[in-house]
Formats: C-alpha cells, structure tokens, sequence
C-alpha cells in the first residue's frame, strides 16, 4: 500500500461509518491475544489471599506459622508486614480507605486478611487453608437506609482522597456511614407539591449484583528499587499510575502499566483494585509477584450499588409533573471506591428525562458491611430508570392516561432546562421513544394472552449525563513509510474501541483503518486517559485522536511544502520522509487533547449551565407472558433503541447494544447476591447464574438512530452503557400491563412474581 | 488443587480393588464435573483418584434387547443423547438430555457418575427412577442388582458402600407407556432445576392404569411421589384428578429451601407441575 498525502482520486473511501471488523479479532479468536490472567513473566511468584469470615470485627490475632511451613511457601504476609515497605497502606479514588491488607479492623466478610507468596498458585492456596484469625465480632450494618441512622459505623474517621471537592467536608468526619450526601435544588419542591392536584409516591429497590467479566482480576507487580511495572487487566492505567507512584512517593515516570486486552470490565476494573496488594508483595518478595482471582473470589472486590429510591410526584390536572423529591440510598460496601462519583453523577439525572420545574434530588453514598460497590456499565443510571420509569408508568395507570401520552406531555425537550439547569442539547428523547413504539407496534391491537399464560407489554425511556470533566490524550505517528500508529490509553476489553479509533485515524489521514497499528497500553509510551468508563471514550477520547490526526496531516503538509512540493501534491508519504532526510528516516508526530467545558455545580443545589458535554438517550420496549400458575416470565419481544449520534462502526454499535440490554437482562430477571448475615451464599458460578443463549428474547432488536451529536467527534458519542438504562422498568411495565402486579425490587424472578400474584388475589404466599 | 495420585486400572473389578471404604480421600473419578468443581471448591481433597476411564469399553455404550435397554455406567451423557436405541426405547431420556446442563458437561459427564454423585438437583435420576431402572452394582464380594428407586439415602448419599461401583443401568422395556420429563428452572435457563418432575404412565386415553411419578432437586432426594400414584391408579384424568394428585405429592417430599426458591414456592411448584407433567405424558409422545 501507497500512502499518498492528497490521495484525490486515490481516496480508500470513508472509514467512519464503515463496519469495520475487530482488529484483534483474529488473534483472539485463534487465542493468540494475551491477557493478564494468563500471562507469565520469569522469576514470577504467585499469591493466594486469606479472607475475613466475619462482617465486621476487631482482629485479635491472625496465626501463619503453619501456612510458613509448607515447602514452596515464601512469604506469609499481614498488614504489619506490608507497613514496613508502605508505611501508610491504604488506596482508593475518592477515599484513602481501603487497606491492602486488613488493619485492625475487617469490614465485610471476604475482605483481604492476609496473603501467601510461594512458587506455584496450589501451594499458596494450600497454605492459606492453614492460616487462622481470631475476630472481636463487632455489631454490622448491611442496609443502605439503615446505614444512614445507624450507630454501627463501618469507619472511625473519614479520609476523603482529596481529588474531589465535595468530599473535602467530609474529612475527618466521625460518627457516619455516609461517604456523599449530594443534593440539587430547583425551583420549589414543597410548596408546588403540596398544592398539586395528583401525589403519588413509591420507594424501589434493586439487589446485589456483579460484573462477572470474562477474565477474572488478575495484576502482577515487578518491583525494582528504581522502577516498578505492572502488567495490569485494568480499565483505567493512568489512574493506576499515579495512585502507586502516591503510595510509593515517587515520580509517575518510574512508574510503568501494561495493559494487554481485557477479558472484558464493565466498570470492575476501574481505579485501583489488585494493583497495591501486587506492588506491596512484590516488594516483600522481591521477585514479580501475579495475583489473579478465581471466579468465586469475585464476589469480595466489587460489585453494583444495591439501592433504595424513594420517588415522590406532584402531577397537576393535565398530567403534568410539576413538582419531583428523588431520595436515593446507594449500598456502597465497606469501601467508597468510586461509590461517591456514582451517587452525584448519577445523582444528578435521577428525575428522569422529564420536564420539571421543582425538583428535590437527595443522594447519599452510605458504607456497610459487605463487599464495595462501583461502577458498573451505567454507573448507577440503570437503578433510577428502574425506579422513575415504573413510577412513570404508575402514574400514569392511576391517572387513567395513555403511558405514551403521559410521557409526551412530560418530556424535556431540547432547549428545555434539565433539572441541573443546562439547557439540553442533542437529546432526542421523544425521537427514541417514537421508534421504540414503531418497533413494538404499539399502536395496533396487542393479544393479552388467556388461561394461565397471560401476556404485557411496556416500555421505558431514560437520558443520562456523561461523567465530566474528564481528560483525554493521544498521540498519532506517522513513520517514514507511510504507515501509521496510535497511542491512546482507551484500554480495549471487548468494545471495540481500537478498531473504532483505527477508523478516526483513517478517516482524518485518508488510509484504511486496518492498516493504522492501535499500540497496546503501556503508561510508558501511552498517553494520559482518565479512563476507560461511562461511555466517555469515543467522545473524549475520539476527540484526542481526531486531532492528533489532523496535527499529523497538518505536519506532513508544513513538511510538504518544506521541501519544495507544489499545494496539493499527492505525493506518497514514503518519498516525503525520502525526500527530506535523504532515505526512509523520520517520523511525524501528531497530538491531540480534549477537555470538555465544564462548570461545576453550585454547592447545595446542583445548578450548572454546562454539567455534561452531551446526554446518552435510550428506550427499550419488551413483550411478556406470564405463567400465572407459576410466576414465570417469559420475554417473547425486546426492542433496545439508543441515540448513537454518528455509528462509527455501526456492527459494534449493534453488539454493544445487544451485550448491555442481555447484561441487565440478568439483573432484571434473576441475578442476585443472596447474603445472609454478610455472608454471601452462592458466591459461585454453580450457584450466581448469568443469561446464557436460551435466555436470549425470542425476537430481540437492537436499533440506534443517529441524531449528530453537534459538539462530537464525526458527530459521534458513546454507546458502553446506553442500553442498559431500560430493560428492567420496560419488564416489570410489561409485567404488570400482563397480569396487573408490580414489582418495586429487581430481580423478577418466578416466584416474586408469584408471590405478588397471590398477595393480588388476596391469599399471599407465606414466608418459608 | 494440591498434587494426588491418579491410577487408572484397565477393568472394572480392578478398580473396586483400588478403593478403600474406610479412606474418604480415595474416591473414584469418571466424567469429572461434579468432583473437580469440589476439589476446586477446596470441598473434596483427594489423595488418590481412581479414574475408570480405561476400564472395559463394555461398559460404555448402550445396547438393546427383549427386556430394554442396558446403558454402561461409563456412557457419557452426550452418547446417551445421540443413541438411536435411547431414542427408539425410552424417548423422555433423549428429550431430558437436551436440557440437562449444557453440552460441554455432557460430553464428559457419565451415566454412572450422576447416579452416584447422590446429587438431588440432576435430571437423569428421577427420569431412570420412573422408568423404573435398576443397577448393576459391583463390590468385592461381586455384584449386586439394586432399583434406582432404592439409591438415594438422603442430600448428596447413596446407599453405595466407598468400594462399590455402579457397572450398569438397566432400563426396563416400557411397552405402550408413555412419559414426561420437566426441567424447572427459577433463573437463567440452563440453571440447575428447582424442580424435576418425571412422570411415567401406563393407561389408555385418559384412563391410568398404573404412574410412576419421582420428584427431585425442590426435595432433599429423587422421590417417588407414592401418594400421588394412589390417586390415579385405575382412574381417569380430568382437572380435579390432577390436582388431587398435585396436592398428594406434597405429602411425599421432603422439601428444600435455596437460592433457587423457598419451600412455599416450591411446593407450589411441585403441585403445578405434577399436574402438567402427567397431562403432558397422556397428551405427549410415548415414553
């Protein structure tokens, strides 16, 4: 292949927009991709971790001396053991709260106690089996409502991380589960309410659930006395970066990540998880230390925030909301983790898609005594739209309106004010809705089932603001053979995202995507990214790469010119560099960086004229029947339509919908954590079962329109999460329209649906 | 996993002399699915496995004849779903197969290893139960027959001794019987069951001259639901027949609460689907 400067004729044809297959494709499907958690490097120790058995407790004593004395064990590590290489131990994004190893205190059953290194992954675990701990049980609190009254506090004194400013009131804060209390304010909730003709209001809940990737955490630390590397399943080695350089006191540039494709994330692998265990064992060991989960470890690291939302509406005589009060509890585990960025970014959007003038949003980040909660692939959007969009459909039911009318008399349009106070932009609520209820044929007569098999349909509309501000940097280099490469941090687990940033690259340099080479991540070559989160990437990143690209092309031009050729030249890249070092030499370095504008909310009332730089929008509609001798649902139609702005890679639009509407299809119908006195109970894949292909809806679409997003790289904007946000409310809507029950808390299994259907018919269903 | 002995004996009677019933950490191994999640588990910690895997082919393999089917304890489960005999003799094993776990387990797991694993929550069980099987089992005094009926001692036991082993199902010819299996799944849909109900009826029409009706994983053990057979031997099925017999069976079962359901659902379950299961087996192929 030829690259020419001003290819003209010669122009490969538009990249963006083109289904372009996976990159790595290959390599991963012939098993040649290589991932942390089967990656080995020479001289590599491998640790096991012994594990809290109660919730909350005082550690009396912990006894090694048996796990010592297995051959091929090398080291049995405690907390006192990790002080004397990191004299302060703890991590975390928000909080310096979690220990790397438990101290003095355990704070969920599961948590890290002690860990052993030795040669082979069998031994360590063998030898864990044979150390024992000694607890002070301690009262726990599990609730997340509890957790905000109770006077069992999961932490003595608050230690907010100091990155973020709505947290620093909470320094040394003592006495209180509560790790954010976000508030917005708008308009005049009280009083409006108070007067309005209709009130209704409702409490939701959703349970414990988990992200459950393909390849469980793994990291393994290569410790050096002047540097240390990492080879890392993270979703986020920039952050990782700087949060061990922090607890080592060093500069980021002795620091090193490598991150090679991830078995998938969804949010687990954010921030800083294995990595200081890794780092403070690998400078006991002195030898490159990998600790890698089984799948039943994965329920102790992190999980999605269980909730409680209680919705309260004033609706006047036209059915129009006037007047919201959102209260959300989010279970937010014994450690913050990210938990407080959840409760406000998600916070703010919890009055829904709708147009309101009073609006009362209280959030409240509370610590308890199981396994932390995160991020997980919509950062707490999919709990709200659980609780407003059947709260929606309540509404309306008891109103006697039409749920399509309703919500057409209620949503914000463009130019509207959100509830935040920005004016809305690029967010094509009705437009989704419209297309939903085309793909669902709404308007035409629907069969409502007979005998025991009765059957509902409902949908559900729901918009979420992209986390900001946030910071992305790439660089593209031109060799002097005209080939390209790009550097950016956007960590690849499955979306797509080299592939998709291959095409931007294309499209600006005019060659094919498939012959960009996308660098793996590696913190000492790659750029800043703040993350691979929230659906920020193709918009944030897709910016930073968009200009590192055009300050490529830009330079080949100046250097064009430098040496003599005429405006316009087509003149193949190759002779350029020829050209102007005198033989294949050189190279041409692009970069790009992108920062949205951002203006913080006010304090105490959560009012920005520019919060977020663009809104995701989705719909989802669903088909039920229900077996009312039984409970169970079967869901015979799902239509998930998102707002893409500009498909890039239109095939990896379609499976990112698909894979998220099937996510949260687990969560909805079956998924849960049992825990039992901070015990989880099926803390296995035998017993925590996630959606397989029988699972699947018997006719499943997976739709995007393309409203351009005006401010988005081609017009472009992120698609992670988007469909997660309706499946749920657009089931239990159905549900009810099906056999006129309602469910207020996730999952919908056969037998909470059962149970409500009995308490129906008056004869409820007793307890065991 | 910490490093054990494996031996593999070449026959069968070999295999029984290798274990020990004295020593719980020797244990046979056949398909493996069950046991090496145990061992992974940290839950079973071998010493010495006793894989059978190369013990005689005959008795991997189903062959037919005038009195039914003889199905080798080493079978897999994938070659019991594939065999043309299972099909054309016992057609409710083959339609059970093809919802029992997935196609990776039954590729490996055997015939004689979900029988002996004493586990309430497998499908192949009730459905041999209400066939009526019964087992060759061998042990250092010989061999011995025992009714799959008469297998189960209890959650996770078996009347087995540690130094038997089964060798052989025999599954009796059903003649014009016909039969159900339901598999009840409360999550995702290749979730262990909540409930399995077999049914296994000889009548004419709507007339039930004898049933043979098992529960299992809702209840502690594959269970033949007795009280529920009284109620329709010598009768003919409608609406009310069935749900006496539904509430009958709730007599027999001893039931189990889980991540899958509370004992109230599952005895709801149980009602609903001893009724469907039988008007299933009426209104449904033979066997």
């Amino acid at each position: 292949m030829v690259t020419t400067l001003n290819p003209g004729s010669a122009k490969v044809g538009s990249q963006v927009g083109r289904s372009v297959p996976r990159l790595e494709g290959r390599d991963k499907v012939t098993g040649r991709a290589e991932y942390t958690h089967t990656m080995q490097v020479p001289g590599m120790v491998h640790a096991k971790l012994f594990r809290s058995t109660v919730a909350h407790g005082k550690i009396k004593s912990i006894d090694t001396s048996a796990a010592k004395k297995l051959p091929g064990v090398l080291h049995v590590v405690t907390v006192d053991d990790v002080m004397k290489v990191l004299a302060s131990p703890y991590y975390g994004p928000a909080f310096h709260d979690q220990p790397i190893l438990a101290h003095e205190k355990v704070r969920f059953v599961g948590e890290p106690v002690a860990a052993v290194i030795a040669t082979d992954p069998h031994i360590a675990d063998q030898a864990v089996q044979l150390i024992t701990a000694e607890y002070e049980e301690l009262p726990a609190v599990y609730d997340e409502v509890d957790a905000l009254t109770s006077k069992v506090y999961v932490h003595d004194v608050l230690k907010p991380a100091g990155t973020f400013a709505d947290l620093k009131h909470l320094k040394n804060a003592k006495d209180t589960n509560l790790a954010l209390d976000y508030r917005l304010r708008r308009g005049d909730f009280d009083k409006v309410y108070a007067a309005a003709e209709h009130k209704f209001e409702h409490e939701f809940k959703t349970q414990k659930v988990l992200h459950l990737s393909f390849e469980p955490f793994a990291c393994i630390a290569d410790y050096k006395d002047t540097h240390v590397t990492l080879y890392d399943s993270s979703q986020g080695p920039s952050f990782v970066r700087t949060e061990i350089a922090r607890l080592l006191g060093w500069p980021e540039n002795k620091v090193r990540i490598k991150v090679p494709y991830l078995g998938s994330g969804y949010g687990s692998k954010l921030y800083i998880k294995l990595e200081a265990l890794a780092l403070a064992l690998s400078m006991i060991a002195r030898k490159p230390v990998k600790v890698a989960y089984t799948f039943e470890e994965m329920f102790y690291q992190i999980t999605r925030h269980p909730s409680t939302f209680r919705i309260k509406s004033g609706v006047d005589k036209d059915g129009r909301i006037v007047a919201r009060k959102c209260e959300v509890y989010w279970n937010g585990g014994a450690y913050a983790d990210i938990g407080p960025r959840v409760t406000q970014k998600s916070g703010l959007t919890a009055a829904g898609p709708y147009d309101i003038d009073n609006v009362w949003i209280d959030s409240y980040a509370l610590y308890t005594n199981v396994t932390p909660a995160g991020a997980l692939r919509g950062f707490g959007v999919p709990q709200l739209v659980w609780a407003y969009e059947g709260h929606t459909d309540m509404m309306a039911r008891a109103l006697k309106m039409d749920p399509v009318e309703f919500r057409r008399k209620n949503i914000a349009r463009e130019g509207r004010p959100h509830a935040t106070g920005q004016m809305l932009k690029d967010s094509p609520v009705e437009p989704v809705m419209d297309k939903v209820l085309e793909r669902m044929n709404w308007s035409q007569p629907f069969d409502k089932g007979s005998g025991t098999v009765k059957r509902g349909r409902g949908f559900a509309i729901a918009n979420k603001a992209v986390i900001s501000p946030t910071t992305s940097v790439a660089i593209v280099n031109v060799s002097a053979d005209g080939s390209a490469t790009l550097y950016c941090g956007t960590v690849d687990m499955g979306q797509g995202s080299d592939t998709a940033m291959a095409q931007m690259v294309g499209e600006v340099l005019n060659i094919p995507a498939e012959s960009v080479r996308v660098t793996p991540r590696d913190t000492d070559v790659t750029p800043y990214d703040m993350g691979t989160l929230g659906s920020r990437s193709l918009f944030h990143m897709g910016h930073a790469v968009k200009r590192a690209a055009e300050d490529a092309r830009d330079k080949l031009k100046a250097l064009a010119k430098e040496v003599g050729e005429p405006e316009g030249s087509n003149i193949p890249i190759a002779e350029l560099f020829q050209k102007r070092y005198g033989m294949q030499a050189g190279n041409v370095i692009g970069s790009g960086i992108y920062k949205p504008d951002y203006t913080p909310p006010a304090p105490g009332t959560g009012q920005s004229p520019n919060v977020t730089p663009f809104w995701m929008v989705a719909g989802a509609g669903a088909e039920v029947e229900v077996d009312t001798e039984t409970g169970h649902v079967k869901i015979t139609k799902l239509i998930n339509v998102v707002d893409c702005g500009k498909a890039i890679n239109p095939k990896s639009v379609e499976t990112q919908i698909s894979g998220a509407a099937l996510m949260h299809l687990g969560f909805t119908m079956f998924e849960k954590m049992h825990i039992d006195g901070g015990q989880v109970t099926n803390a296995s894949l035998a017993d925590y079962k996630i959606p397989g292909f029988h699972d699947v809806p018997t006719v499943m679409e997976n739709i995007y329109v393309e409203h351009d997003q005006s401010n988005g790289p081609f017009g472009a904007k992120g698609v992670g999460e988007v469909a997660t946000f309706c499946v749920g409310p657009a089931i239990a809507n159905a549900i009810d329209d099906a056999v006129g029950v309602r469910l207020m808390e996730m999952p919908l299994n056969a037998e909470a649906v059962y149970r409500a259907l009995r308490i129906k018919q008056g004869k409820p269903l007793e307890d065991e | 996993m910490i490093p054990f002995d494996l031996a593999e004996p070449t026959s069968l009677a070999a295999a029984v002399k290798l274990l020990d019933p004295d020593d719980a950490t020797i244990r046979p191994i056949a398909g493996g699915t069950a046991l090496m999640l145990m061992m992974k588990a940290g839950v079973f910690r071998p010493e010495k496995l006793i894989s059978l895997r190369k013990i005689e082919s005959k008795y991997s393999g189903v062959s037919v004849g005038a009195d039914g089917l003889r199905i080798g304890a080493m079978t897999t489960l994938s070659a019991l779903e594939r065999s043309a005999d299972v099909r054309k003799n016992a057609p409710v094993i083959t339609r059970t197969l093809l919802t029992l776990s997935n196609i990776r387990v039954r590729n490996v797991a055997t015939v004689g290893g979900a029988l002996a694993h004493g586990d309430p929550h497998m499908d192949l069980p009730p459905v041999l139960m209400a066939l009526g099987a019964t087992l060759t089992v061998i042990g250092p005094k010989g061999e011995r027959k025992l009714a799959v009926e008469d297998l189960f001692a209890g959650y996770y036991e078996t009347v087995l001794e540690k130094n038997e082993l089964i060798a052989e199902v025999h599954v009796p010819a059903q003649g014009t019987k016909k039969a159900s299996y339901f598999k009840v799944t409360t999550g995702s849909a290749d979730d262990w069951p909540a409930l399995g109900v077999a049914a296994v009826i000889e009548g004419d029409g709507k007339a039930i001259k004898s049933a043979r009706i098992v529960a299992s994983a809702a209840t502690d053990k594959a269970t033949r639901l007795k009280s529920a057979e009284a109620v329709l031997n010598g009768k003919t099925v409608d609406d009310k027949l069935l749900r006496e017999a539904g509430e009958a069976a709730l007599q027999d079962c001893e039931f189990i609460a889980d991540v899958r359901g509370s004992v109230p659902y599952k005895r709801e379950l149980m009602k609903v689907y001893v009724r469907r299961a039988i008007r299933e087996a009426l209104g449904g192929g033979t066997h």
